[in-house]
Parts: C-alpha cells; sequence; structure tokens
C-alpha cells in the first residue's frame, strides 16, 4: 500500500539516520499489555515486590512490548507493510515511565527477488545512553518508478 | 574445545501447536494503546480499507502476544542456573487483519553455546509459524532464552 508521505527507496542512502523515536512504556501500558499477553498481573513486569523477586532493580518493560515500540521507528518511517523482519536482543532490562529513544541507521541497500530492500541497524537507549535493545531491521520499500 | 551441550534433541523436528485465536479489533485497538501505536490503518477501519486492507490490520509484532501460549516441552538443558529472555526475532509475511482467526506451530530450531568475556551462555530458540484462516503465512517469529552459569 502507498501511504501519503511514504518514503522511497531512491529517496534513502547508506548512513541515513531514521528517527529518533522517544516512546516512554507507562506503568498503565505495561499493565494492559500484560493482560492482553495473558500473564496475570501483579507480576515482575508490573510489581516491585515480584520484581525484587526476581532479583531485578524494578519492575521492567516485557521484551515484546519493547520490541513493539521499536517495530514503530520502522512502520512509521516506511508504512505498515514496510517491516520484513526484525530482530533484537535484549541488553539491559528496559524501565518503565522514563524516556526510550530508538534510533535506525541504515546499512544496506539492495534489490532482491524483485523488492527494493533497505536494512537497517535499530537501538533502543535511555537518556544518559544505556544501550537497552540493538537489532536489525529489514524494510521493504516502493520505487517512484 | 567446543562445548558439549547436553539436552533432549528427540525435540527437534517435534511441532507444538496451539489456536487459533481470534483477532478481534478491540484486541488490536487494545494493543494500540497499551505501546501508543495511534497509527490510522491501525486504529481506523475506514482509513485502513481506504488504504486497501480488509480492515484496521495489527501492528507487526501483535503476534508476539500469543507465541507463550504454545505448551513448549521443557528440552532439560544441563546448563545455568538462570535464563532470560534474550532475544526476539519477527518476520513479518503478510498483515493481521481484525476478524483473522491466527493458528501458531512450534519447534525447537536450535540449541547452541556462546563465550564472550561475561562468559559461556547457551540459547535455545523457538520457531512459532503464525498462519491466517486462509492458510497464509502471517508472521515467523524466533525467541531466544539465554541460559548463564
Amino acid at each position: 500500500m502507498i501511504n501519503d508521505g511514504q518514503i522511497y527507496f531512491e529517496d534513502v542512502e547508506l548512513g541515513d539516520e531514521i528517527g529518533p523515536l522517544e516512546k516512554v512504556a507507562s506503568d498503565e501500558g505495561v499493565i494492559d499489555f500484560c493482560t492482553l499477553w495473558g500473564n496475570p498481573v501483579p507480576n515482575r513486569f508490573t510489581s516491585e515486590e515480584e520484581a525484587a523477586k526476581a532479583n531485578l532493580p524494578g519492575p521492567i518493560v516485557p521484551g515484546v512490548m519493547s520490541m513493539s515500540l521499536m517495530a514503530q521507528l520502522i512502520t512509521d518511517w516506511a508504512g505498515p507493510d514496510g517491516l520484513k523482519d526484525l530482530d533484537v536482543v535484549f541488553r539491559q532490562p528496559v524501565p518503565h515511565n522514563k524516556p526510550l529513544i530508538i534510533t535506525g541507521t541504515i546499512n544496506d541497500t539492495r534489490q532482491e527477488d524483485g523488492e527494493n530492500i533497505v536494512q537497517c541497524d535499530v537501538l533502543m537507549t535511555g537518556t544518559a545512553g544505556e544501550r537497552y535493545i540493538i537489532g536489525t531491521a529489514v524494510v521493504s520499500l516502493p520505487s517512484r518508478s | 574445545m567446543a562445548l558439549e551441550l547436553e539436552y533432549d534433541r528427540s525435540l527437534y523436528g517435534k511441532e507444538h501447536e496451539a489456536g487459533p485465536f481470534e483477532v478481534t479489533e478491540d484486541m488490536i485497538i487494545s494493543f494500540n494503546q497499551s505501546i501508543s501505536q495511534s497509527g490510522a490503518c491501525y486504529n481506523d477501519r475506514d482509513a485502513a480499507v481506504k488504504a486497501g486492507y480488509r480492515g484496521i490490520i495489527a501492528p507487526p509484532t501483535l503476534c508476539t502476544l500469543f507465541v507463550r501460549r504454545v505448551q513448549l516441552p521443557d528440552i532439560n538443558l544441563k546448563f545455568g542456573k538462570t535464563r532470560f529472555h534474550g532475544g526476539q526475532r519477527v518476520q513479518a509475511k503478510t498483515p493481521i487483519v481484525a476478524g483473522d482467526s491466527i493458528s501458531a506451530s512450534s519447534h525447537l530450531k536450535d540449541v547452541y553455546a556462546k563465550t564472550g568475556r561475561s562468559g559461556t551462555m547457551v540459547f535455545i530458540v523457538w520457531e512459532t509459524t503464525f498462519k491466517n484462516q486462509l492458510g497464509e503465512v502471517v508472521a515467523d517469529v524466533q525467541e531466544s532464552y539465554a541460559a548463564r552459569e
């Protein structure tokens, strides 16, 4: 699907930055996510006490939720159909209620099986430089031609 | 010398199934609210249909909600005292649309050791394929669990 404000394959170059996208995972958002996920609350993602039992400094954002926040960087940029592959490594616990800065850097562009492929390094950091999540995204973009 | 890993290798090649899971508009909108996803095609049926979809679509990671509903066996890995969710991969194939019925099938993909500055970790990778009611693969999801000494 081609959306208003769509970015095209011809618009991007190696080294281009995507974002930053700033997100916050609120206490309420994490509780709602856990409920949808089928993870009964309280749990280590929602409760100080449960987090302490798991030797965590406090309740953390579930990895699957953090990944969903990261995916928005790509879908906001490339459109809903753009994201083909998102592969992430959880490096540090992601905290609630703090700014999470999500960025991407294009490291490859190629045509493959008739698709215009853009590959990016993606990163979620904290405001003090904490590297919470690193990963790679593969994106398909439409062509102007 | 390579670490000789001890675990239940008979699990390779076995599929573990779950579902179908009904994906409703309410579910997609609740998911969007929890992650502050306000995109029109994810929240507004008219906008989604205008863009060419059958209905509102789910963000590509929504299927990760269903991964742990597959009952997976213990692989009986004889390594490590602690385990944590080390990583995740989503390969999106076709959008999930409100009204879809999604089935999941998971299998053990890989078990491997990696040694770095903090010592050796063993990664257990499960792969889940999600299909819709039309038999189309909507996504493949890999979840990695790390075991640390």
